[in-house]
């Protein structure tokens, strides 16, 4: 087995630096996340070891504010002198497996269905991605439950910490290519994996979907939507959710469009150029969150668009909780 | 506390069986010990979930705002600064006092439960300090301003230190280091909006940061509009803060919102006081940026 000495991850993490922009996970002040390694300054205290980090790495390829391209006023004509494609090669080390998974997710959405969205997709191809194989689920984690392998994320290279080194487990051809260019650092070992530790909380999340299906009116709605105040949180701190906004910034005659994330908990999300608005209600848009989240998307791509990382458990402010919503819906018997 | 969390569950059943409410907002225990949080009560038989314990951190008031176009009569539990939230509802004309019915409780300092998920959720961070919560070592205002019904004993404020001396230190900074400083701060914000969510001071029925023609704020996440969205969002906080300090708790990137909203405060109080919001409620009386007094101070402007 291949695997690579921990005291030569920042020295691989150097060398990788210097061509490509490397996003690691890492504590910066109070906050920890995926930032680019030539960004952080000084001691950097990488968080490789740590179950993962407080703000998934959606930011790398799914930027909160994206300029899409340029616009120009003449005086009889339009014009779009630039269109912005980030063709930057980027890596994402060490991803965990419910943020790895939350990147197919995007793949399916901006790139599959008849439609491929060009600026995800620049970006995508340019993104090698060495997941990080997670042994010790945390007090929120739940990805198994909803069908995914915390040891095998969905990566080109998957590191698995084995004590003093990393295994090394080249899954793509992508993968097996960016390994022949560390070869160097690698060396082989015979060593045994470490034993998955059990998970905190397991539910069988088979029928949730079918379930839903006939629970649109169900009067549980509004006992767990009051709870909510609707703010964001949940939404920008989701390694998977993926709304967008496109807006526009013009100063006189020049200006741009860009985009930005949006997140369905806000009124104006669905505020219509008529003046209507088909989720007026706080409760309309905690319900919409959940359903996409449970059902359309499953419905549409096959799988749930909750990957189990429960950062929306230890953020909400009001102590709203996605494995006991799928706990209760589990529960109702009667359909509505 | 258990004393507490039984006469509020007394009081509920007494006001849900006799009809005096429709509606009674507490707090049950979530599926872990420290998550405490929001329980809206309508049947006597859920009276039992109530509970008050040392968790018991949100403001409720924020949810009158969920009843206000209804005629649902609310009964809820208030502690000293959440109190004064009920007032400044009152002052502006978005409750009824006779629609509400409000249950006090002398605060004797609470945990934020907030802290402790994000210590046992093991994801890198420095770890959070599981005390009293960092607001209520602010606190001025244990027990409460309005109530229907008092309980608990009489608390002295949890408050230790000059008041203001962090607002001092930022106005003694020179302008660059103080612009340096707030602009390090606001970059982080993720513009999630969940300050103003949270916000009981924020009961405009259609916030400017929503409106769309014309955009007064951009969306982009860039230090401009994260800017434009504090400066904007302070200013209509001047005279409205009540110092719950809830902003400061929700805020998932740690912006410390309140040296801002304090910041406010002590203005407010130097030039149109002595006056700090939400301390008394006296039919009527409007606060001071509420009216427009031709004494008002303009040297600043």
């Amino acid at each position: 087995m291949q695997v690579i000495d921990k005291n030569k991850i920042v020295p691989l993490l150097d060398r990788l630096s210097k061509q490509s922009e490397v996003f690691v996970p890492t504590v910066k002040g109070s906050e920890s996340g995926f930032y680019s390694w030539n960004s952080l300054n000084g001691a950097k205290e990488i968080a490789l070891e740590a179950l993962n980090v407080y703000h998934s790495p959606k930011n790398v390829l799914f930027p909160q504010t994206e300029r899409m391209y340029s616009i120009e006023q003449g005086k009889q004509v339009f014009s779009i002198p630039d269109t912005f494609q980030d063709e930057k090669s980027r890596i994402i080390f060490g991803i965990r497996a419910c943020d790895a998974k939350a990147i197919t997710c995007f793949d399916d959405v901006f790139l599959t269905h008849g439609y491929e969205d060009s600026f995800y997709a620049t970006r995508r191809k340019n993104t090698i991605i060495i997941g990080n194989a997670c042994y010790q689920p945390g007090a929120n984690c739940f990805c198994s439950s909803m069908g995914i392998n915390p040891v095998q994320p969905d990566a080109d290279v998957v590191i698995h910490d084995a004590g003093t080194v990393y295994a090394w487990e080249a899954i793509t051809v992508t993968g097996q290519q960016f390994t022949e260019q560390v070869q160097d650092l690698l060396e082989e070992k015979d060593l045994g994996l470490p034993q998955l530790k059990p998970f905190s909380t397991e539910f069988d999340y088979d029928g949730v979907v079918e379930k839903l299906q006939g629970m649109f009116d169900h009067e549980i709605w509004h006992e767990l939507a009051e709870p909510c105040m609707n703010c964001g949180t949940c939404t920008y701190m989701c390694p998977s959710c993926h709304c967008f906004d496109i807006q526009v910034k013009i100063w006189g005659d020049k200006g741009y469009r860009f985009r930005c994330w949006d997140s369905c908990m806000y009124t104006e999300y669905t505020a219509e150029a008529g003046g209507g608005n088909p989720r007026p209600d706080s409760q309309d848009r905690f319900r919409n969150r959940f359903l996409h989240k449970l059902e359309f998307f499953t419905e549409r791509y096959d799988y749930p668009l909750c990957t189990g990382c429960g950062r929306c458990i230890s953020v909400c402010p009001n102590g709203i909780n996605i494995i006991d919503i799928i706990k209760r819906i589990k529960e109702v018997d009667k359909i509505v | 506390m258990t004393d507490i969390t039984l006469k509020i569950r007394e009081i509920a059943t007494r006001l849900l069986q006799s009809d005096q409410v429709d509606v009674f907002v507490g707090w049950e225990k979530g599926p872990q010990e420290y998550q405490t949080r929001p329980f809206f009560v309508r049947r006597v038989e859920d009276v039992e979930k109530l509970v008050f314990n040392e968790y018991s951190i949100h403001n409720l008031t924020n949810y009158l705002l969920k009843y206000r176009d209804s005629t649902d009569r609310v009964g809820l539990v208030v502690k000293g600064c959440d109190s004064r939230g009920i007032v400044r509802l009152l002052q502006d004309n978005q409750f009824k006092r006779n629609r509400l019915y409000i249950v006090g409780v002398c605060c004797p300092g609470i945990k934020d439960p907030l802290k402790i998920a994000k210590n046992q959720s093991g994801l890198a961070c420095p770890p959070n300090n599981e005390e009293i919560a960092d607001k209520c070592t602010r606190c001025l205002v244990p027990n409460p301003i309005i109530y229907d019904e008092l309980l608990g004993e009489s608390q002295e404020p949890h408050n230790s230190g000059e008041r203001f001396s962090e607002i001092k230190t930022i106005e003694n900074m020179d302008p660059n280091q103080r612009y340096q400083f707030f602009e390090d701060t606001l970059t982080q914000c993720i513009r999630c909006y969940a300050c103003r969510q949270v916000c009981v001071a924020c009961n405009c029925r259609t916030c400017i940061f929503d409106e769309m023609k014309p955009q007064w704020v951009g969306r982009e996440n860039s230090t401009t509009d994260n800017m434009m969205y504090h400066l904007v969002k302070a200013m209509h906080m001047a005279g409205r803060c009540i110092e719950c300090g809830e902003c400061e708790r929700v805020c998932p990137v740690n912006i410390p919102l309140m040296l801002i909203n304090s910041k406010l405060v002590k203005d407010m109080d130097h030039f149109f006081g002595s006056y700090e919001a939400g301390m008394e409620y006296v039919e009527g009386q409007k606060p001071p940026l509420s009216v427009y007094n031709p004494d008002d101070p303009d040297d600043f402007i």
